[in-house]
């Protein structure tokens, strides 16, 4: 989240897409409750009526996988009705910015496509620069190859009868969505837009996301309380395990992994190659030095690189898909699985439990014994005597019989302490990390092979004994500086010269002297603006919302009295207000930069135009690997630049056996694949049951009744559940061919008190473009009565 | 002691029934999965051992409009409580809150109070006892009464996140209701507020968007009138005349003895025969 | 020792003679029909009113006296067919006498009010049974299908809407409150009150004195001397006198 949950109750307009918080995040309805008292209106887009809708002013359905079409035309909307923020689109971002003659867009295709590859050349899509390097400006927006005039031009093609026989969005719901939403352009007011899996779970989720960035920055959005693009992470630490490297193209911090390619070859050439020359990340090699300081220690020395050597490097996409696509081929040996319960949440399921019986072992870490640490019995529908893999399941603490610190959406680092000792054996990862690690350390240690070399290379000083000193993992976190052993106080201290470690960049300063975790705060006492600045501790600085300099206007005067969250106090001349400035404090509005928000950003500027991820600058409706219909906006199907695996492993339906299209998602009671939740009477009892959701028209064509059991096929596999026909769906009317959707929870599998046929047989293995999501919420399927 | 109540804003509800896991949490209720329902609804309603249902409703208005609506239903506390008149054993008893709850210890399991409630919130549960011999009792929300007498508020409102239900006197309680109800009228034209009079008024009150029956409630409910007939007239009236019975009875022998004491009374002509 | 004289006297106060004033079917019917109204009685009477709590120990708690209640509640429905399949031809005449009501059934009330309280009375003739036996009979069954139909709907609630559960508790109740009155009455007659005490000896043996029979069911008695099965008492006193 650029912004935060109690940031949530100053919005004027809250865009839910993507979405379904009052069932999967209600924490976030107790803020939205309040900005509903204020005045503040809630728009729900969404497949179904789902609860959310329930509590919106406006609702508008859309076919799953169109999420592109509906935003690109918001975005022609605003544009066409002049209901973007002009003072802040000039100023604010990249729109001004000409782009080089290379640029071209033509029927769903970008200059620099390679077809045989399914990739991109972005130099393709360059700025132009004078001779300093600096991006040439027309500030009038009228340059027809400014970025405004390539973006007007792009949406123009988006427009409303257009978007809606993609979408089959009701033309009236679709116009108030727009009208609703679009009123936030307006100076002085705010609109948040709020998203989970259903925007990102697609083969173009990264760019479902920029769609959401282009029209909040069209509309003045971004850095206003009230406003922000707003992810609301799935668990109740995804945001920490991201932060903390989870990400397989990611090292700590979002420092970008080192891969097996020439440039990276030396630190310097990393360095080279991944620094940008402006803005924040100009500043990655002190964060990458100070990494590895805290990672190896007095291994790190100027001499050895600071042992970037020690860092894998390998040339190869490592996403959950892949890596499953290297186990399924037999390429891989062993597996260790933290938390992690593929045979249910992994896409295409069945063939995920296929590819783990290629392993020779697997190390499953997990509260219960789940359906993939137990993919080998029979009850799994395996033959344990066909089956080689060594399983062992190590009993890990619940969060609860552990010390530690959560991160929220809101990015708010919270420290949470033990209630109760783990039952039986059952250890933290951390304690289990720890044991391993040391063991392995005490194994390699006369021996001196590449894998011996980095085991050898670790720093690992938590105290001695199986239990390691959290608190000092805490600090090395937040680093130190090594000259004086000191903790340090901001990242803005780190070096790039080895003086010092930290490892996680963007928490550095969470920890900044003896005794003063500020993970550990609870002060909830309002400190203006529902910030709560002394309530946990929010990355980077504290800070509560992102980008606020935005807040402000060029000469540095909130927009409006009521948005107001720092403003420039020409008396002390610095930044001040309700929350610690997303700016250099004491760079005045006149002074250079002074009016460029976007610090992370090189030249500070908000990307309407975004020449760096793979699948082009701007977003472009592309159907879902698998759709019923053809895309009408080009003659590309889909998105050009994924990668497509081909063969069993990947099976597509046609559109003539397959004609449904399925979506998947969540219900409050339980969480991702269930194997905490489904271990709960509690919850088990309130969700118990496997069904399908359908509209009473579908259910009619098909004979089926509420309450049937109906059996859903797709290429992959097919399911039992109980059919329940509802109101809140209704088939998707497009230009007067009615396709239909059905959508299911994907939480069931055959273990716990909740059990029932797990929804991810159904869903391909297909990843988006940058990120390799799997393509979970637009799959196509078919459905019968069971009997 | 003031009047305490729960006031439910069902328009502020958004279903994630943290209420239901509340209570059985507080008050270590055992599961009782129920069979899929064909909906989202976990139980068909509240149970012995299940005292509050996140009751799930589609209702399309007239003009066709969909709407998805939730209700948080538990035990209405009513101010004349059916249960209480017709417990035998008075184990249904107002607190001092002026809530209505079940003396575990003098509740027999007759189950008179479970026909009775006029809103269907009393069942009975089924315990064993150390020889594994069964025996029930009535069971329904209790408001929390334990949490009640130590200060604290019913776990249900406790945990409710987007403040739908809130607990407090009965005067301010009320006059929050009303001011919702001002504030809904434009988007809930039939919204009221849902306090039913024929049972003394309750002491869980709503804020209804639609009418009592689209959320599957009595239009007006009332102490049924049998139990009036039972408990006002029937029971008083058959106590009175098995006294008078018995009184005759008394006065008839005590009679005999004074006029009757030779054993004779006849005048007839073999009157002599009885000697 | 008043007691005992007065005992001592209803003894001598008959001749010895017996005459066969109920069936076998009659007596178990009847004794069945008492035995568990009684049960029934005690085994509700701790719910009726908490002064009887302490009988819960004494049943097996609720669940006892529950489960109590329902086995003599099928016992109370028998004693109809007990007597009808063991004696139907006196379980007919019953019906008919129910039915067949005369002035001088009227007459026999201002009687009995006298008899009850120990004034001076005279007998009003009577057929097998007496007005007074009559009103208890047809308050007893009016009063047994309440309970007994109200039983079933409180029995299993869950096959019967709520409100003839609702209505089925009133009816119960009702009908319980009139049957105790009136058994409570006819309690005493038979077993307290001097005057009709023969009639308890004889609901249980079968037989009464002759000459009470005689004097409480005149015509019945006359009826039985003409057919020839019962001794003509007047003629025996006649003798006596004489002698």
């Amino acid at each position: 989240m650029t912004n935060h949950w109690s940031d949530l109750q100053n919005t004027d307009c809250a865009l839910i897409m993507g979405g379904n918080p009052a069932e999967n995040h209600p924490i976030s309805f107790r803020w939205l409750t309040k900005a509903k008292e204020k005045g503040g209106k809630i728009v729900s887009v969404d497949p179904r009526f789902t609860r959310t809708s329930s509590k919106a002013d406006v609702y508008a359905s859309l076919r799953s996988g169109t999420d592109i079409a509906f935003m690109g035309g918001m975005i022609n909307y605003a544009l066409e009705k002049n209901m973007i923020h002009k003072e802040y689109v000039a100023e604010y971002t990249n729109a001004s910015y000409l782009v080089k003659e290379d640029y071209e867009f033509n029927d769903g295709l970008f200059s620099g496509y390679d077809k045989a590859a399914r990739k991109y050349d972005k130099t393709k899509w360059a700025f132009e620069t004078d001779e300093e390097g600096n991006p040439v400006k027309d500030k009038t927006l009228s340059h027809p190859r400014s970025v405004f005039q390539l973006l007007k031009k792009h949406y123009s093609r988006y427009d409303v009868d257009s978007v809606i026989a993609v979408t089959g969005t009701p033309k009236e719901d679709y116009l108030k969505v727009c009208e609703e939403f679009c009123s936030t352009g307006k100076p002085g007011k705010s609109g948040t837009i709020m998203y989970a899996m259903g925007t990102t779970q697609h083969t173009v989720g990264t760019q479902n996301v920029r769609a959401f960035g282009i029209i909040q920055l069209l509309l003045g959005n971004m850095g206003l309380p009230g406003g922000g693009i707003n992810a609301m992470r799935g668990e109740s630490n995804v945001q920490g395990s991201t932060d903390f490297g989870l990400l397989y193209h990611l090292l700590t911090g979002y420092v970008g992994t080192p891969t097996a390619i020439p440039e990276h070859a030396t630190l310097d050439g990393y360095n080279k190659k991944e620094t940008p020359a402006g803005g924040y990340w100009s500043n990655k090699p002190k964060f990458l030095v100070s990494l590895l300081k805290a990672w190896y220690g007095p291994n790190a020395t100027k001499d050895n690189e600071f042992g970037y050597h020690f860092l894998p490097k390998g040339n190869k996409n490592y996403s959950h898909i892949n890596l499953f696509n290297a186990m399924y081929k037999g390429e891989l040996e062993g597996a260790f699985l933290f938390g992690t319960n593929p045979v249910v949440g992994g896409p295409n399921a069945g063939k995920e439990k296929e590819a783990l019986s290629n392993l020779k072992w697997m190390v499953a870490v997990d509260l219960w014994e789940t359906e993939t640490s137990a993919f080998w019995q029979e009850e799994a529908g395996s033959d344990p005597s066909k089956i080689d893999t060594e399983v062992f399941l190590l009993p890990a603490a619940s969060s609860y019989e552990k010390e530690g610190s959560v991160s929220n959406s809101s990015r708010w680092m919270q420290y949470r302490w033990k209630a109760i000792d783990p039952k039986g054996e059952s250890l933290a990862d951390l304690e289990i990390i720890h044991m391993m690690v040391k063991h392995l350390k005490a194994l390699y240690k006369n021996e001196s092979s590449p894998a011996a070399k980095q085991f050898n290379a670790v720093d690992w000083n938590y105290g001695g004994g199986d239990h390691p000193d959290i608190d000092l993992v805490a600090r090395e976190i937040n680093g130190y500086d090594l000259t004086t052993g000191q903790l340090l106080k901001t990242f803005g201290d780190l070096k790039d010269d080895g003086t010092t470690s930290s490892g996680n960049w963007i928490y550095c300063g969470f920890y900044p002297e003896e005794g003063m975790n500020r993970s550990k705060n609870r002060d909830n006492k309002d400190t203006g603006g529902g910030n709560f600045l002394n309530w946990a501790y929010a990355w980077p600085a504290n800070r509560r919302i992102l980008y606020n300099r935005a807040s402000a206007d060029p000469s540095g005067k909130p927009w409006s009295k009521d948005k107001a969250v720092i403003w420039w106090d020409g008396i002390q001349q610095k930044w001040v207000g309700n929350d610690i400035p997303d700016f250099k404090p004491t760079v005045a509005p006149a002074d250079p930069g002074g009016t460029a928000p976007f610090i992370m950003i090189n030249g500070g500027l908000g990307g309407l135009f975004a020449p760096t991820l793979n699948d082009g600058p701007f977003p472009e409706h592309y159907e879902p690997f698998e759709s019923p219909v053809k895309n009408a906006f080009s003659s590309q199907e889909i998105n050009p630049a994924i990668a497509i695996i081909e063969g069993e492993f990947n099976l597509k339906g046609d559109s003539k056996k397959y004609p449904i299209v399925g979506t998947t998602y969540r219900v409050s009671e339980h969480w991702q694949s269930g194997s905490m939740t489904r271990n709960q009477e509690w919850l088990s009892e309130l969700a118990g049951h496997m069904y399908i959701e359908m509209s009473e028209e579908l259910a009619k064509e098909k004979g089926i009744k509420n309450k049937d059991q109906i059996i859903v096929s797709s290429a992959r596999g097919e399911i039992k559940a109980y059919a329940m026909v509802t109101k809140r769906f209704k088939p998707h009317m497009m230009k007067g061919k009615m396709v239909h959707q059905v959508g299911m929870p994907w939480h069931f599998g055959y273990k716990g008190y909740a059990t029932g046929d797990t929804a991810n047989r159904l869903t391909p293995h297909i990843g988006d473009a940058n990120t390799t999501i799997p393509e979970y919420k637009a799959f196509l399927c078919d459905i019968r009565r069971a009997d | 002691m003031a009047e305490y109540i729960k006031y439910v804003d069902v328009t502020k509800c958004d279903g994630c029934r943290a209420c239901m896991v509340a209570c059985k949490n507080w008050n270590d209720l055992p599961a009782e999965p129920e069979e899929f329902q064909g909906s989202v609804q976990s139980h068909a309603k509240v149970t012995a051992n299940t005292w509050n249902v996140l009751s799930f409703i589609e209702h399309e208005d007239s003009k066709g409009n969909l709407d998805y609506l939730f209700r948080h239903s538990s035990c209405f506390h009513c101010s004349e409580a059916a249960c209480v008149k017709v417990c035998p054993e008075n184990a249904m008893h107002y607190t001092d809150f002026g809530t209505v709850n079940v003396d575990s210890d003098k509740c027999v399991g007759c189950g008179y109070c479970v026909q009775n409630c006029p809103f269907d919130v009393v069942q009975l549960a089924t315990y064993k006892d150390k020889n594994g011999k069964e025996y029930k009792k009535a069971q329904k929300c209790t408001m929390c009464v334990d949490r009640l007498e130590e200060g604290m508020q019913p776990a249900c409102v406790t945990t409710c996140h987007t403040d739908a239900m809130e607990f407090g006197t009965k005067e301010e309680m009320l006059k929050k209701a009303e001011k919702r109800l001002s504030e809904i009228k434009d988007k809930y034209p039939n919204a009221m507020i849902y306090n039913p009079e024929g049972v003394g008024g309750t002491h869980t009150i709503y804020v209804l968007a639609e009418k009592p029956s689209v959320y599957g409630l009595p239009e007006k409910p009332k102490v049924p009138t049998s139990a009036v007939v039972w408990k006002d007239y029937a029971q008083p009236i058959g106590k009175m005349m098995l006294g008078a019975t018995s009184m005759a009875l008394v006065g008839a022998f005590v009679s005999n003895k004074l006029f009757n004491k030779e054993g004779k009374g006849h005048e007839e002509e073999g009157g002599g025969s009885h000697e | 020792m008043k007691k005992r004289e007065v005992a001592a006297m209803s003894k001598t106060q008959y001749s010895g003679v017996k005459v066969k004033r109920f069936s076998k079917g009659f007596v178990i019917a009847h004794a069945v029909n008492a035995i568990s109204f009684f049960a029934l009685y005690i085994t509700a009477l701790p719910m009726y009113t908490e002064w009887f709590d302490w009988l819960y120990p004494v049943l097996g708690g609720p669940e006892g006296a529950r489960l109590l209640h329902r086995i003599f509640a099928i016992a109370f429905i028998m004693p109809t067919f007990i007597w009808l399949i063991m004696d139907p031809k006196g379980f007919f005449r019953w019906g008919k006498e129910l039915v067949t009501w005369k002035k001088r059934d009227l007459q026999f009330f201002t009687e009995f009010v006298k008899e009850l309280f120990g004034f001076k009375f005279k007998h009003v003739k009577q057929t097998f049974f007496n007005a007074g036996e009559k009103i208890n009979s047809i308050i007893q069954i009016l009063t047994a299908i309440l309970i007994i139909g109200s039983g079933f709907p409180m029995w299993f609630p869950d096959l019967f809407p709520k409100a003839v559960v609702q209505w089925a508790y009133v009816a119960h109740n009702v009908g319980f409150g009139l049957a105790i009155a009136v058994v409570v009455g006819h309690i005493y007659l038979s077993v307290i009150h001097k005057n009709s005490r023969p009639g308890y000896t004889g609901v249980i043996t079968g037989e009464v004195p002759a000459e009470w029979a005689k004097d409480h069911y005149t015509e019945w008695y006359e009826e039985e001397v003409k057919k020839g099965n019962f001794p003509d008492l007047d003629k025996d006193k006649k003798k006596k006198k004489g002698a």
